[in-house]
């Protein structure tokens, strides 16, 4: 292998997951999951704690014993290999740099594993710290670095062996708010310079729909949602992904389909639903889920047009900057609604919702109250 | 602080005080003074002539014995404690587990006592040697000698070094070996590259602790190898009992304890490098 002057890379590689099980001790924490990576993509792996998102990730690097199923890189089977073999470098949470190791020893390390010469080691690391903007800090010890900077050394460490696969654990949740805007563009930058093949692992939504390609929502040791940034936060295929996704308002709704045009009703309001619109709505008992920002206040008796109109009363008012966040109630519920008019507490208002910006699901499905 | 306060804080550590000086520092300095004592009183230096006359080729046995003990000592809790925190075959992790501190709760006696029925010609291990067809019963040997010291040492020892190793290694951060195989080193160079270093000051600790008692030991090398060479300790029980020689024996207890001093002062040494480096 010779190491330029150039930070290169090889190619990523492509993963097949096919039905993976992984427990731990004797609870199931994985059910089956079947996922795909494209060579080069960049995958966010989204999901509150618990829901098996780190089981994922650590079993595809090989830290996790695999129950059943298959994880294929490249075709070949790597789920009975042990984590040295497999051909992933991972960035982890808490950086896991070597502290008794200078910057230097750091990236090298997995260079020198691979035998390569401790001149072209020098030369691969100065090319990586010069990418990752820490030139000459070769000998600088890694305890007396900011976390920003053993960030970024480790992940300099996890390219250094030009992996095919890059697995990111957390790897900004240690950092402080701006660093951590910071590393989120370096990241992507570095990847899409690279074409590594890149899962990343968060529990923060916005940080997984700025850098990723594509989302994989999990709850409960299984996929809920796979799809773009877009299709995901505009299109949740549940309750629980609209939920995850910030939709956290919550409105009992009941949709009739006779004979006639279709029909929402929230309370008194009530919605008919042009014959043109073509929606997708189950019938009956369904809640109704939106975020905070899609809403606005109106008078009581305002004309719909296009918009569900519920009434509601305001419970309470607060002021975090730039419009004023509601608490409105409305059929007996308490829902958050931000708008830019200030109203008066107990004031009776109309609450505007755009049916397309409503997610509504079935109300046996959506299990999550509000 | 007033001068009130001062006598105050005097008085709450008189009693600690006065325990340590009655009980350590007392004897301790009337040993010192015993040994450069001359026989006709007066300070001199011939307990210790004496002693070096007689025993200098004890001195040298005692340095290499403690010090070899502590190196395979050193290496057997590496592999328990590596194994400990490495393995991943759950059934011989959890026996080593189960039994590694056993001998921690044998005193040094009987541990001796142990070795010498296992250790001696027609001993344990030599019969066992002998049954399964490995050796003729002509070619038993004894280790009763300064194998068996280094063994019985090693034997005790290894627990409280492994205990204190196994412990470090599971303080440290999971992720930093994790990340060497991930990197592609295999399980041992994890525990000799990454591990290891970054326990070495409790390995250092464990083993300076294991010196100090090595040295101190009476019941092994007596009751191990009884012939020259021998440790230090049974040649000062020896001037004691045999001829009521305290002068000699408290220049030997002088030596010992320099002896153990030099071992301090290493680690302190490399304490003290290390916080000034960092």
């Amino acid at each position: 292998m010779r190491a330029g002057s150039q930070v290169m890379s090889g190619v990523g590689a492509a993963i097949e997951v096919r039905g993976l099980h992984v427990a731990y001790g004797g609870t199931k924490v994985l059910h089956g999951v079947d996922l795909d990576f494209a060579p080069g993509s960049f995958t966010a792996l989204l999901g509150s704690s618990g829901c098996g998102k780190t089981t994922l990730l650590r079993s595809l690097s090989g830290f996790v014993p695999v129950l059943s199923g298959s994880i294929a890189v490249g075709g070949k089977d790597v789920a009975g290999l042990p984590p040295e073999k497999r051909g992933m470098a991972m960035v982890f949470q808490s950086y896991a740099l070597w502290p008794h190791m200078t910057v230097l020893q750091n990236i090298g390390y997995g260079l020198k594993l691979r035998g390569v010469s401790k001149r072209d080691i020098a030369a691969k690391v100065s090319s990586l710290l010069a990418m990752l903007g820490l030139s000459g800090y070769e000998d600088r010890k890694v305890t007396a670095m900011s976390g920003g900077q053993r960030q970024r050394v480790a992940l300099g460490r996890a390219l250094a062996v030009d992996p095919g696969i890059l697995l990111l654990d957390e790897p900004l949740s240690n950092l402080d708010a701006k660093i951590r805007m910071t590393m989120r563009h370096e990241i992507r930058a570095i990847q899409q310079r690279l074409g590594v093949t890149t899962i990343h692992v968060t529990h923060d939504r916005e940080e997984a729909m700025t850098m990723a390609d594509r989302l994989v929502i999990m709850n409960a040791g299984r996929i809920a949602q796979i799809g773009t940034p877009e299709e995901v936060y505009d299109r949740p295929n549940s309750a629980f992904v609209a939920n995850f996704m910030g939709a956290e308002n919550v409105l009992p709704v009941r949709v009739e389909s006779g004979e006639g045009p279709a029909t929402i009703a929230a309370g008194e309001a009530r919605y008919v639903i042009p014959r043109e619109r073509d929606l997708a709505l189950p019938a009956g008992e369904a809640l109704a889920y939106f975020r905070d920002d899609v809403a606005s206040l109106d008078a009581p008796d305002a004309a719909p047009g296009e918009d569900l109109v519920v009434p509601g009363r305001i419970a309470a008012r607060s002021y975090p900057g730039g419009l004023y966040r509601y608490r409105i109630e409305v059929a007996g519920r308490q829902l958050t609604v931000d708008h830019a008019i200030r109203h008066e507490p107990g004031a009776a208002v109309g609450l505007r919702i755009p049916l397309s910006r409503l997610h509504i699901f079935p109300a046996a499905q959506a299990s999550i109250p509000a | 602080m007033s001068i009130s306060q001062r006598q105050l804080a005097l008085l709450l550590i008189a009693p600690g005080l006065a325990l340590v000086a009655a009980l350590f520092l007392y004897p301790l300095s009337f040993s010192l003074i015993s040994a450069f004592t001359g026989p006709k009183g007066g300070v001199s230096l011939d307990a210790f002539r004496k002693a070096w006359e007689l025993y200098s080729g004890d001195v040298l046995f005692t340095v290499v014995i403690v010090l070899a003990s502590c190196s395979f000592t050193g290496l057997a809790a590496i592999i328990i404690a590596g194994t400990l925190t490495l393995g991943e075959n759950r059934w011989i992790v959890g026996t080593l587990k189960a039994l590694y501190r056993w001998p921690l709760f044998i005193p040094f006696i009987v541990a001796a006592q142990c070795m010498r029925t296992f250790l001696a010609k027609n001993g344990l291990m030599n019969n066992s040697f002998v049954a399964m067809g490995l050796m003729e019963p002509l070619q038993a040997v004894s280790f009763l000698d300064w194998r068996g010291i280094i063994a019985t040492f090693v034997w005790k020892q290894t627990p409280f070094v492994a205990l204190l190793l196994a412990g470090a290694l599971a303080a440290i951060d999971r992720a930093t070996l994790e990340a060497g195989r991930n990197l592609g080193a295999s399980r041992l160079r994890v525990l000799v590259e990454l591990a290891l270093p970054q326990v070495m000051p409790q390995l250092l600790v464990a083993l300076v602790l294991s010196f100090v008692t090595m040295l101190s030991v009476l019941s092994v090398p007596m009751m191990v190898a009884g012939s020259q060479p021998t440790l230090l300790t049974v040649d000062m029980a020896f001037r004691i009992n045999a001829y009521g020689d305290y002068a000699t024996a408290n220049a030997l207890g002088v030596i010992t304890y320099l002896l153990s001093a030099g071992a301090a002062i290493i680690y302190l040494k490399r304490g003290m490098a290390k916080e000034s480096a960092s």
